[in-house]
């Protein structure tokens, strides 16, 4: 049994990594949440388009992966676009029921589409840039560019919040609709926009996840990021972008490093047993701190 | 809306005539395009549907991790009988014991998840009960209870504990009437909810919650019970589909499929309506049938659409556009 002292600085950094990629996963959802005040239920099945995007383009078209961030990010986009016209747009002064079934049900559309259109099975693909060292142990670099890039993603959108004039509307929105919409801000406007950039953000993560795992695509794989989505969001605050990137960071350090403590332990499935950590504790932070690890 | 008795007695009227057409057909055979599997499908999704009805129709609190209620009732009701089996103890021993841990499992499990995310508003608890679904079903595969991946066998036990022809008659007719007797009870419940002040808690939590508090209702507990017993029904409902089953895996168990069929079934009839899981417990069940012999897999793809639509365009579902529309039907429909 290997001294876990030893190789634990491993599993937090290969946490951090993939916590990076988790952070920019959980920011459409809490985008959307902070400006419409909506929780997309849906959430994990932009995350496997964003996958699905990104294996196609390179499978059939030898694309680098990295480039086909951009196309995944547009297809998050115009599904943005569309899941506020059809979903939303009509629901915003409805019970939250409504929007919590609505969006529910487009993530149901987009799952069974992609199962007509690519089957069940679980798909991947290899595709590898060699490896960096750190005490010996290598760190592949296609885990290492995806989360240096979800990073930067993360910077642009801090950016654009809190040093543009959209930035200032969606802020103000956030803060108070009517306020805003009696300084002249549209707020549907900035509602619609908030919807396309976050589920853009939110394909353009699963890109990222499909360069970083490769394996075991499939039309369901969303369910599980789901889940992780909301830890993270409601760790780090529901509707705070950037609680949700230290949230990710977070969670996938726990994950990273509950899975070899779990083996050392002897359970007989470990991987399950964190993917249990994670739910207990959702209900750990509901109880006592709803409103999130950073909020006020 | 005031409940008549023209209301109760025309719904219970359309239940016995299915629970008559599921003994008609057990003993002259299928009459027609009406087979004992269609009506069997009618049952279980009246059902879950009048089961999930009195917490998301009369709450309108969403639980995205409904399956996990009744994947306990399954596993605590095949556990049961295996656990009578291996101790050499008589058949009904372990139904009844399987009854008891439905009931004690699925309450629990109420209990902690309500208890907590259930002092907080709809988008925490919704969070909240998409990860018991997952959490759950990961911890049976994690820790390896009952069997874990491995999948629980039932159907062996069942054929040495009842012989192989009362396990024929326990997998169809009886388990069938017991899915029926579910749908009955949870009908009843909700007859007395809405005759009942918890009735008029329960509405007035879904319209206004602050306004409630303020004036004076209790809104946790009156949530919490409506949460538990929605779940312990659902926990029933399990138990009687689990005779049906050879082996149950974690997978199949905590399918999120049923959770999306029990949030169809009470939007598209009517929330909160006594009517509405009838109607599209009829509809949906008829519907998948039919639907399996031309496009096998496609049913969600039919039914999320329309799950979509019926949110956007018309809310209050079948049951309340049928009352809001043609008055003449407000006598009979409730």
């Amino acid at each position: 049994m290997a001294d876990i002292t030893s190789i634990l600085p491993y599993y937090i950094i290969s946490g951090l990594l993939v916590g990076s990629i988790y952070g920019l996963a959980t920011i459409g959802l809490t985008l959307i949440f902070g400006v419409l005040r909506v929780v997309n239920v849906g959430h994990g099945a932009y995350i496997m388009i964003g996958m699905y995007v990104t294996f196609w383009l390179f499978t059939l078209y030898s694309l680098n992966p990295f480039i086909t961030l951009i196309p995944a990010f547009l297809v998050g986009l115009a599904l943005g676009m569309l899941l506020f016209y059809v979903a939303l747009k009509r629901l915003l002064r409805a019970p939250e029921l409504s929007t919590l079934i609505s969006t529910f049900g487009f993530g149901v559309i987009l799952e069974e589409l992609a199962k007509v259109l690519w089957g069940a099975d679980y798909r991947g693909f290899v595709y590898s840039l060699g490896s960096l060292y750190f005490q010996g142990i290598p760190l592949p670099l296609v885990r290492v560019w995806p989360a240096v890039i979800a990073l930067g993603l993360v910077i642009a959108l801090y950016v654009l919040l809190y040093r543009t004039r959209l930035g200032v509307a969606v802020r103000a929105v956030t803060q108070d609709p009517e306020g805003a919409m009696v300084c002249g801000v549209d707020v549907e406007r900035v509602y619609f926009l908030t919807v396309a950039l976050g589920i853009g953000l939110t394909t353009a993560s699963g890109a990222l996840l499909a360069i970083y795992f490769q394996q075991g695509i499939n039309p369901y794989i969303g369910h599980l990021y789901t889940l992780r989505a909301f830890v993270i969001a409601v760790l780090g605050g529901l509707g705070s972008p950037i609680g949700a990137f230290i949230g990710g960071l977070i969670v996938g350090v726990i994950e990273q490093a509950s899975v070899p403590l779990f083996t050392m332990l002897g359970a007989p499935n470990p991987f399950g047993l964190s993917v249990f950590l994670t739910f207990t504790l959702i209900l750990v932070i509901l109880l006592l701190r709803p409103q999130g690890l950073l909020g006020r | 809306m005031t409940l008549s008795r023209t209301h109760i007695l025309a719904l219970l009227t359309l239940y016995a005539i299915i629970l008559g057409l599921r003994i008609l057909v057990e003993v002259v055979g299928p009459l027609g395009p009406i087979t004992g599997q269609l009506l069997t499908l009618l049952a279980f999704y009246i059902a879950l549907g009048q089961a999930f009805n009195i917490f998301l129709g009369m709450t309108g609190y969403v639980d995205f991790g409904y399956v996990a209620f009744m994947a306990l009732g399954m596993y605590g009701m095949a556990s049961g009988v295996v656990r009578a089996y291996e101790a050499g103890l008589p058949g009904y021993y372990g139904i009844v014991f399987g009854l008891i841990q439905t009931i004690t499992l699925t309450s629990l499990l109420a209990l902690i998840v309500g208890g907590i995310a259930l002092r907080l508003r709809g988008a925490y608890f919704a969070i909240a009960t998409i990860s018991v679904n997952e959490g759950l079903r990961y911890l049976v595969e994690g820790l390896d209870i009952w069997e874990g991946s491995r999948g629980l066998i039932v159907s062996g036990p069942l054929i040495r504990l009842f012989g192989s022809e009362g396990f024929s008659l326990l997998a169809t007719i009886i388990s069938d009437i017991m899915v029926f007797s579910v749908a009955l009870l949870a009908l009843v419940i909700s007859i007395v909810f809405l005759n009942t002040r918890i009735g008029y808690a329960l509405k007035a939590i879904r319209e206004d919650e602050d306004a409630a508090r303020v004036m004076g209702v209790n809104t946790t507990m009156y949530k919490v019970l409506a949460f538990t017993t929605s779940g312990i029904l659902g926990g029933l409902l399990g138990a009687a589909w689990s005779f049906k089953v050879a082996s149950i895996y974690p997978p199949d168990a905590f399918n999120i499929l049923y959770t999306i069929e029990a949030i169809i079934l009470v939007m598209l009839g009517g929330a909160g309506t006594l009517a509405g899981p009838i109607v599209s417990g009829t509809l949906y069940g008829s519907l998948k049938y039919f639907l399996a012999g031309i496009l096998p897999g496609f049913q969600l793809l039919v039914f999320a659409p329309i799950l979509v639509a019926v949110i956007v365009v018309a809310p209050e579902g079948i049951v309340g556009a049928l009352r809001a529309y043609i008055p003449a039907t407000r006598r009979f429909i409730a």
